[in-house]
């Protein structure tokens, strides 16, 4: 074979060689380098569908690239013969390195580190090795990883091979399975399907072996082997293995494959954390006894409101849980159900109905930290995810105290969302909540270490999207001013022009305003209304400039604003006495109603208490819904919650002795997926959006019944 | 190494109120990382991103706040138990 071509390769010397075939060093005289040949024999037991999977097998690995993988370059056939061009790696196997007492742990922990980002690609890919072993992996004089034969460990035909891959061991595999025996799988040996945990299995003999030089289940012949994977506990490593590292091979030792690491990211992640020393690391492995995140809770012991398609949807958050209401269309009556989170303040409430679900998102803050978790069914059940999903990276030196704001995004990719959290920052998630990222952009953005926190904390409570430009965008802070991005959140202007920040020394700077919240009407995305820290403002061009618009209101101070969902004219606000008092004027509880976009106001408080009614209404604490005639809800500090369902000409105390209510939400249940198939577009989680969810219902309608 | 798990985190261990591991901890920190290998909910619940434990989350050895004894970093016996407790505040 010496002086062959295989390809464009000239095979230059033998390397090794096993069962299968012979590894050779080759040179590729094309690309002008040093490679690796692997020559399969003809006499390797495979028939020819067999040899079709192994080349399928080749190629699809030849799409892995990832430094600790050894590349393929090329599969082929010559003369009946098949081989695999790969990266020529040179470096001792980790079999050879681990022989007698093992290696050093800190070397364990790096290496392992490498494998187990190795499978994590190759997983994400679909591709399972099969044969994981020390022999299989090489490390290089740098320090280098790299595991070999990715996916070319498979079983052939009805043969067995005995030692499938480049390591050619020795070791007697057990019938009718493939790979190698002492890092085979429980479940593999029981001849269940194998996925790719049997791999996290493999993983931890590696690990096993390499922090101690041994196999963690030995004998003196198969069956010996098998009985004790199938039934031996592994001898346990005391020092100088470290206990997290020894618990991890544990977890990846654990015989039934629910109960060890689901996906090698997660060792990865666990090694990480044990190798850097410091308790900060992520850890992302699933719970023990419900492994997959996110795990799910279900409220067994809370009243659940019966939704049903056209329901009328409250959502009510406290600083001690979180109620769902339900009304149908005529919100007379309203069913309660809750509270959920039991003790858990729930700052941010948001109904998601993108794509055909009907998904209720919610952040939790307790002494055990602050989650975002959601429903599928109403509240029935919720996630609770192991790792919190929303989380500062460790560079920034910050950790998150609250979640104040979450919002969906643009209908067309109902895998969008935002949440404005404390301190200050906005987070982003491309794939429905799965992993959520730091908008950078604003984050990095140079006034950031100039905002001041208000009374509440330094919170971004409101984002707001350009629904005619899905690459602007703004946020509030307070107390950092309203902060608008043109370019998808890269890039990041303050938009304070004329707005009064009466705490600092100039009542106008370029940003530091304690704005409390602002709204838009999609049909005008150019115009904003703002309800600030003493001011209520205006903009016609995009935030550019406000004007102020507090005429005829008993006071400007005050924290909600929210829009009509069929006006863009009409905004309700509810001032409140002063700064220092921030309770509802003269006592009285009244609603102030704009129908000409600020230029008067109205009080509304037929049904609102009007006598000793020193209330407080805080900024997320009110709703619109998207009816026609529309509702409009709030909820007070004293734990009251009111409705309209007449634009706020008449009211109703609809609950109290509630806690503090500090988010109210609303929703328009539009039927079971089978229903939103008909109407793909279907009312939002505030009044906010529902006014365009509600056009674009109509809009839709209207489409279908001309296509009949 | 003996962790009693209040109520309210026992949803993460299987519903077990002490969780023994066999390991042996050198720090506060090895003892909490070791507890959270074997079950992840446990770690954003005790401390956050940055590595610290929770405001109002005390941790004890015996019957002494690790506040008061080194912290994450303090040292730890083979034969500890540790108490995990919310703090006794908020309205």
């Amino acid at each position: 074979m010496i002086g062959q071509v295989l390809g464009h390769c000239r095979i230059t010397a033998k390397i090794g060689e096993g069962g299968m075939g012979v590894v050779y060093r080759a040179y590729d005289e094309l690309l002008h380098r040093d490679v690796a040949v692997k020559v399969v024999r003809k006499d390797a037991g495979l028939d020819a569908s067999s040899s079709q999977n192994l080349l399928q097998e080749a190629r699809a690995s030849s799409s892995l690239s990832h430094p600790n993988i050894c590349a393929i370059h090329e599969v082929g056939e010559t003369d009946g013969d098949l081989y695999i061009v790969m990266e020529l790696v040179e470096g001792k196997s980790l079999y050879t390195m681990s022989a007698g007492t093992g290696l050093p742990p800190e070397s364990v922990l790096r290496y392992g580190v490498q494998i187990a980002s190795a499978l994590a690609r190759a997983h994400d890919r679909g591709i399972i090795h099969r044969d994981l072993k020390t022999a299989n992996i090489v490390a290089t004089p740098e320090g280098l990883v790299k595991v070999l034969d990715f996916g070319l460990a498979r079983r052939m035909g009805g043969g067995v091979l005995e030692a499938p891959t480049m390591s050619f061991s020795t070791v007697q595999s057990a019938s009718s399975v493939s790979g190698t025996l002492p890092y085979m799988a429980p479940e593999i040996l029981r001849g269940e399907s194998v996925d790719a945990r049997g791999d996290l299995w493999a993983l931890g003999v590696v690990l096993y072996e390499m922090a101690s030089g041994r196999l963690p289940f030995e004998g003196r012949t198969g069956f010996e082997i098998s009985t004790a994977i199938m039934r031996e506990m592994p001898k346990p490593l005391g020092p100088p293995v470290p206990p997290g590292l020894w618990a991890i091979i544990q977890r990846c030792l654990a015989k039934e494959p629910l109960q060890r690491y689901q996906r090698a990211s997660e060792v990865q992640a666990a090694l990480e954390a044990v190798q850097s020393g410091a308790i900060v690391s992520p850890n992302v492995a699933p719970d023990q006894d419900q492994p997959g995140p996110p795990k799910i809770t279900t409220m067994h012991s809370v009243r659940h409101a019966q939704i049903k398609k056209g329901d009328s949807l409250l959502l009510v958050g406290t600083t001690k849980g979180a109620f769902i209401l339900r009304s149908n269309s005529q919100r007379a009556r309203w069913d309660v159900g809750g509270p959920y989170f039991h003790g858990h303040a729930v700052y941010a409430l948001a109904y998601d109905d993108r794509a055909g679900q009907h998904q209720i998102w919610a952040s939790t803050s307790s002494y055990w930290g602050t989650l975002l978790r959601s429903s599928h069914d109403f509240g029935k059940s919720w996630t609770n995810p192991p790792q919190a999903p929303i989380r500062f990276p460790a560079d920034t030196g910050t950790s998150l105290k609250n979640i104040w704001q979450i919002t969906l995004g643009p209908a067309d990719e109902p895998n969008t969302l935002y949440c404005g959290v404390e301190p200050a920052a906005l987070f982003e998630t491309r794939d429905a909540g799965e992993t959520w990222s730091l908008v950078r952009g604003l984050f990095d953005h140079p006034h950031r270490p100039r905002w001041l926190p208000g009374n509440g904390g330094l919170a971004l409570h409101s984002i707001v999207l350009d629904p005619a430009n899905k690459q602007r965008f703004y946020v509030a802070i307070s107390s950092g001013g309203v902060y608008r991005t043109e370019d998808g959140g890269i890039t990041w202007t303050a938009q304070n022009r004329g707005i009064r920040a009466v705490f600092m020394p100039d009542h106008f700077p370029e940003f530091g305003q304690c704005v409390h919240k602002i709204a838009m009407h999609p049909s005008r995305p150019e115009r904003l209304f703002l309800q600030n820290h003493w001011g209520l403002y205006r903009s016609d061009d995009s935030g550019e400039n406000w004007t102020d618009i507090a005429n005829g209101v008993p006071s400007d101070f005050g924290f909600p604003i929210v829009m009509h969902p069929h006006n863009p004219d009409c905004v309700y606000v509810i001032p409140v006495d002063s700064d220092e008092f921030r309770c509802s004027c003269e006592g009285r509880l009244r609603v102030y109603r704009t129908r000409n976009a600020g230029a008067t106001w109205e009080p509304l408080a037929r049904g609102l208490p009007q006598k000793q009614a020193y209330e407080t209404v805080l900024r997320d604490a009110m709703a619109t819904d998207s009816r026609d005639p529309a509702g409009v809800y709030f909820g007070t500090r004293s734990g009251q919650l009111f409705g309209s369902r007449d634009e706020g000409k008449t009211w109703q105390r609809i609950l109290e002795g509630l806690p503090s209510i500090v988010c109210v939400r609303t929703a328009l249940v539009d039927g079971g997926s089978a229903a939103a198939v008909r109407s793909p577009a279907v009312p939002r989680s505030d009044g906010m959006k529902s006014a365009a969810s509600h056009k674009t219902h109509r809009s839709a309608s209207r489409t279908k019944t001309r296509k009949k | 190494m003996t962790f009693h798990i209040p109520g309210a985190l026992r949803e993460f261990t299987a519903g077990e109120s002490t969780v023994k591991i066999d390991t042996a901890p050198r720090t506060v920190a090895d003892a909490l990382t070791a507890l959270w290998t074997l079950y992840p909910g446990l770690r954003d619940r005790l401390i956050n991103e940055q590595g610290q434990v929770r405001q109002h989350i005390n941790i004890f050895i015996g019957s002494e706040n690790i506040r008061y004894t080194g912290g994450l970093s303090g040292p730890i016996q083979d034969s500890s138990e540790i108490s995990i407790v919310p703090a006794v505040s908020g309205g």
